[in-house]
């Protein structure tokens, strides 16, 4: 009976990597598909504010308060699409970079992009809620998977902001130890009881109710570690939970 | 050079929306003579009709009828001196590097792209096919002046001989 469940929750896990993989295909798709027209837009935008500058130029200090007042407003429209579209293409770039399907073997990354990437496109999350600290040291590239690394980022930071439930900090360490980095997620939430904490990385254990959690996230994030040679470990009290994560610099 | 003194910039992107945004950009930041195109095939064959006049070329990379940098390769066959420059999304970075080496790439511009960049790009381009073209009518000048000598020489040892 027991066996039985292993499996069931190992084919779960399983079917949720296919998912993962699929969406990855779709982010990356999606985002390649937005990139031309906003390129468009952006470059448009600019062309209008440097036409408005040669026509503020051409007619001089406006006589007339009327024209004044609708160059002044063109203009604002047009720094304020700047910033819009700016925003749109470092959302796109950071998809893309999450994603990152040029990349399906092994490469050597600098995992400080990744999780900058990750932290961009979770930002609706972290809001004006969640303060993120960085301290990142001086780490060398790693040989990877890049990608999947990314969704162990994004797994653990997802986690790390819903245990925060009002005001919180999250602090993401990096630093080399040897022959391998070291990843610390920490954040300052509820935490987790111990009798659940020997079980995070069980496939199908969740704390977040049906729809919410699949259940998976950690235990893939605990396959994608493992499959990179590195361990994965949590430590919480109720004051807080931190993540580490340990790579090996080589591949071995 | 083609038209009155202005350069002419061949520019090739299967999205009609990339080819009006950096017409609109070049009419009103510089005086190019440009010509633009949705279809690559459509781009050479007028580019054989019209003589191979062009100074510069710009191609998207990612095209269903012809990727940019087999397009850019058939263009160097026919007008080896125009510089080539590959516009690309953000997953097509390794091709272009690839393109640099494979077709002589000028310069690649990645997407989307800074109009103040691609200018400079373009101004440059031109710049340097202006030079190229200057020295290569300097050495046919040169040739030519040879050629003569060595003619006038054939005459004067004929008359002494």
């Amino acid at each position: 009976m027991i066996h039985r469940n292993r499996e069931a929750k190992l084919r779960a896990q399983s079917i949720q990597s296919e998912k993962m993989a699929a969406l990855g295909l779709l982010v990356a798709g999606v985002a390649h598909e937005i990139n031309t027209p906003i390129g468009a837009i952006h470059s448009n935008n600019d062309i209008m504010s440097r036409a408005l500058t040669k026509i503020r130029k051409m007619v001089g200090p406006a006589r007339d308060k009327e024209i004044a007042r609708l160059l002044d407003i063109m203009a604002e429209v047009c720094g304020n699409n700047e910033i819009a579209t700016d925003r749109i293409m470092k959302i796109v770039r950071s998809l893309k970079n999450f994603a990152r399907l040029d990349e399906a073997e092994r490469k050597r990354v600098h995992i400080h992009e990744g999780i900058e990437s990750t932290l961009t496109l979770i930002q609706h999350q972290l809001k004006k809620r969640i303060r993120v600290v960085k301290q990142f040291g001086e780490i060398p590239e790693i040989e990877c998977h890049p990608n999947q690394l990314n969704q162990v980022f994004m797994n653990v930071l997802v986690n790390a902001a819903q245990a925060i439930k009002e005001r919180g900090e999250i602090t993401v360490r990096t630093r080399r130890e040897g022959n391998s980095i070291k990843i610390s997620i920490t954040d300052n939430g509820v935490g987790i009881p111990s009798k659940n904490l020997s079980k995070v990385f069980d496939p199908g254990f969740t704390t977040k109710g049906v729809g919410v959690g699949t259940g998976l996230g950690l235990s893939i994030c605990y396959k994608i570690i493992h499959d990179h040679h590195g361990t994965i470990e949590a430590e919480s009290s109720p004051r807080g939970t931190t993540f580490t994560i340990s790579l090996p610099i080589h591949a071995t | 050079m083609s038209e009155n003194g202005r350069p002419t910039v061949l520019l090739v992107d299967d999205e009609e929306m990339v080819l009006n945004s950096i017409k609109s950009f070049f009419a009103i930041e510089a005086d190019y003579n440009l010509l633009t195109y949705t279809s690559p095939e459509k781009a050479l064959e007028d580019l054989e009709a019209n003589h191979n006049q062009i100074d510069l070329v710009i191609s998207d990379y990612l095209m269903p009828e012809m990727d940019g940098i087999s397009f850019l390769a058939k263009v160097k066959e026919k007008v080896p001196l125009a510089p080539r420059i590959l516009l690309t999304g953000y997953a097509d970075k390794e091709n272009a590097i690839k393109a640099i080496n494979e077709i002589g790439l000028y310069q690649y511009v990645e997407k989307p792209w800074d109009n103040e960049e691609l200018k400079l790009i373009v101004r440059n381009g031109i710049e340097k096919v202006n030079l190229l073209q200057e020295l290569q009518r300097k050495i046919y000048e040169v040739d030519r002046a040879h050629r003569e000598l060595s003619d006038v020489q054939t005459d004067i040892l004929r008359i002494f001989a």
